[in-house]
């Protein structure tokens, strides 16, 4: 039998000797062996509870093993597992139907990742710009923005774009300071093929856009004909209180993308445009052998029955409210930010946040520290309030 | 016994017994009618039983389908309300013209140099600079920069006119917000929070309807 069948036997040494040995480094992992997951909770291969505050990078917004996308897998996979895009397949053209309707209402292009969905909202962008006769198409995005880590994404993701080590990158991207509507409006022009921005920065450490910075954004692009694309790979599917963040705001683009939660835990991606952009690809243009296959959109499907529901809305953001409030109290944290379920918190001058992380994971709280001096919490929507203020008190204890 | 006797003794016999067979006949054939009778009878109730019921089953379908039918029609009819607002709401913005360009400090070799003329049609053009929010902070106090474009009769009709020139920014956020299931209570706030609209009442009633 392969060790791999069961982690559980395994135990901590031995995938991370394993790990060590065979997989590249490329990350740097934080020494615990989930083996078992239900809603907010996480168990480790020596038995220990965790909340779970992180939901895999904002990925099992229903939780962990949720009963309803469960069952839609077990019944895709005993059905129809992969034909590829030569051919239709119901799980994708009903969940392309809803999440056109959701929210654009145009037409949706399926990915495995929210890289990819990127990817295919940059090709938009830059055949749309040819076709008004702009010759060198440019993506304006801000810094910290955080789009993706193939080459197009990469380079509209202005901190990491400037690690010479993997140039020459894509040419065509420029970047403004985060939230300057001014800088925005002047980088903006004839030119630009498209703004491709977050609506809330999340690998930043949960920045919200403001709604001047937004707007600015939809006029400048509609002043030259350029195509407004919120990358809404974290904050979409529920994550902000809305089904997408940017139901939340005075604006509407032209082009959303989507993954993480949309799978609750298998890999998809969606590009999902308005009517106008939704015409500009062609039979060629693009593809996907694994795209949209009926699993992964089986599971998609079930995610939304969960999420859809504005009861289930409402109460990420109360949940979100309460918590952002609760964590407000503690002195150590200097500020909160964020929408819904999806938090920031910057702490005290002199607080070390991996510190924190790594004590909390100690005591059975996962987060995530995206930056020195600060932590993000992204729990399952399904979170329970006696979690929420479980995790209150494990946090203030930790400060 | 004589056999004069015979005939008249054997007369009564026989015609007691013929009777009696009679009799029994008869009784037989009252007893089979009244079986036959009742099970007519219980038949006739089984049959005014089922039929009944399956008229009570029918009704009770036909009610839940009238009322399944109601409520999907109310629920198109709401999502068909939603979408009217919301096409008029993007259609009135993409009608308006574009406000007057921000004024950007003055930028040495910005590529940008054809404002003035046939800008490509605004598609979506969502959103226009709604009053308080789009006041930038610029600072050093640029004069109050050139006059806005000459608005088009509707449009300035519409500014100068209205009570309350709730601005399409605000439209468009009450209404993705309505569809995405925020309550009324829930808009009306960010509309006072964000656009500083203190009566928020016309935008909620345009997309809500009016508080029942």
């Amino acid at each position: 039998m392969s060790a791999g069948l069961d982690s559980g036997v395994l135990g901590l040494e031995a995938a991370r000797e394993l790990d060590e040995r065979y997989l590249m480094r490329t990350y740097r992992r934080a020494p615990v062996d989930f083996v078992r997951g239900e809603g907010a909770l996480l168990w480790d291969a020596e038995g220990n509870e965790y909340l779970d505050f992180l939901s895999g990078l904002s990925v099992s917004s229903v939780g962990h093993c949720h009963p309803a996308v469960v069952a839609a897998v077990r019944e895709q996979a005993e059905r129809l597992l992969h034909v590829s895009n030569l051919f239709y397949t119901e799980p994708m053209a009903r969940l392309a139907r809803r999440l056109s309707e959701s929210s654009l209402g145009g037409r949706v292009f399926f990915a495995n990742s929210g890289t990819e969905a990127n990817e295919c909202a940059i090709k938009i962008a830059r055949k749309h710009a040819h076709r008004r006769g702009v010759e060198a198409p440019e993506i304006v995005s801000f810094e910290g923005d955080f789009h993706g880590r193939s080459y197009g994404a990469l380079a509209a993701t202005p901190a990491m774009a400037r690690n010479e080590a993997l140039g020459p990158m894509l040419p065509g991207f420029r970047a403004v300071p985060f939230d300057d509507a001014e800088a925005l409006r002047a980088a903006v022009g004839p030119s630009t093929a498209a703004v491709l921005i977050e609506p809330i920065q999340g690998e930043a450490g949960v920045n919200p856009l403001s709604e001047e910075a937004l707007l600015a954004a939809r006029q400048a692009c509609d002043e030259v004909g350029a195509l407004l694309i919120l990358d809404e790979v974290q904050t979409g599917v529920g994550r902000t209180g809305s089904l997408w963040a940017y139901q939340q705001t005075p604006v509407r683009p032209d082009l959303i993308t989507s993954a993480k939660a949309l799978g609750g835990g298998l890999p998809i991606g969606a590009c999902i445009a308005g009517p106008e952009a939704a015409e500009v690809l062609e039979p060629g243009d693009h593809g996907s052998t694994f795209a949209g296959a009926p699993l992964a959109a089986a599971a998609a499907e079930a995610v939304l029955d969960v999420v859809d529901d504005p009861a289930l809305l409402r109460r990420v953001r109360e949940l979100g409210t309460q918590l952002r409030q609760e964590l407000a109290g503690i002195p150590a944290v200097a500020e909160t930010r964020g929408r819904g379920l999806m938090i920031g918190l910057t702490l005290a001058p002199g607080i070390d946040a991996a510190a924190v992380g790594a004590d909390l994971l100690r005591r059975g709280l996962v987060v995530n520290v995206p930056a020195p001096d600060r932590l993000r919490l992204l729990p399952p929507l399904v979170v329970e309030p006696s979690q929420v203020e479980r995790a209150v008190g494990l946090i203030r204890e930790a400060l | 016994m004589s056999s004069s006797d015979r005939p008249f003794s054997a007369r009564p016999i026989a015609s007691s017994t013929a009777e009696r067979v009679a009799k029994i006949v008869e009784a037989a054939e009252r007893a089979a009618s009244a079986v036959i009778d009742d099970a007519e009878a219980q038949a006739r109730l089984y049959l005014q039983e089922a039929q009944a019921e399956a008229d009570r089953r029918v009704a009770q379908r036909l009610a839940s389908l009238n009322d399944l039918s109601d409520s999907l029609i109310a629920q198109a009819d709401a999502i068909r309300r939603q979408s009217d607002r919301l096409l008029a709401s993007l259609e009135e913005e993409g009608a308006a013209t574009p406000p007057p360009p921000p004024p950007v400090q003055p930028q040495p070799s910005a590529p940008e140099s054809a404002p003035a003329e046939a800008p490509p049609a605004p598609r979506l053009s969502a959103v226009e600079a709604p009053a308080p929010v789009a006041e930038p902070p610029v600072a050093p106090a640029p004069e109050p920069v050139a006059a806005p474009p000459e608005p088009e009769p509707a449009r300035a009709k519409e500014e100068a006119g209205d009570d309350q020139p709730s601005p399409a920014a605000a439209r468009l956020l009450a209404t993705q917000m309505a569809v995405s299931g925020a309550s009324r209570e829930e808009i009306e706030k960010r509309l006072r929070t964000g656009f500083g609209i203190e009566d928020t009442a016309a935008i909620l009633d345009a997309i809500l309807g009016p508080e029942g």
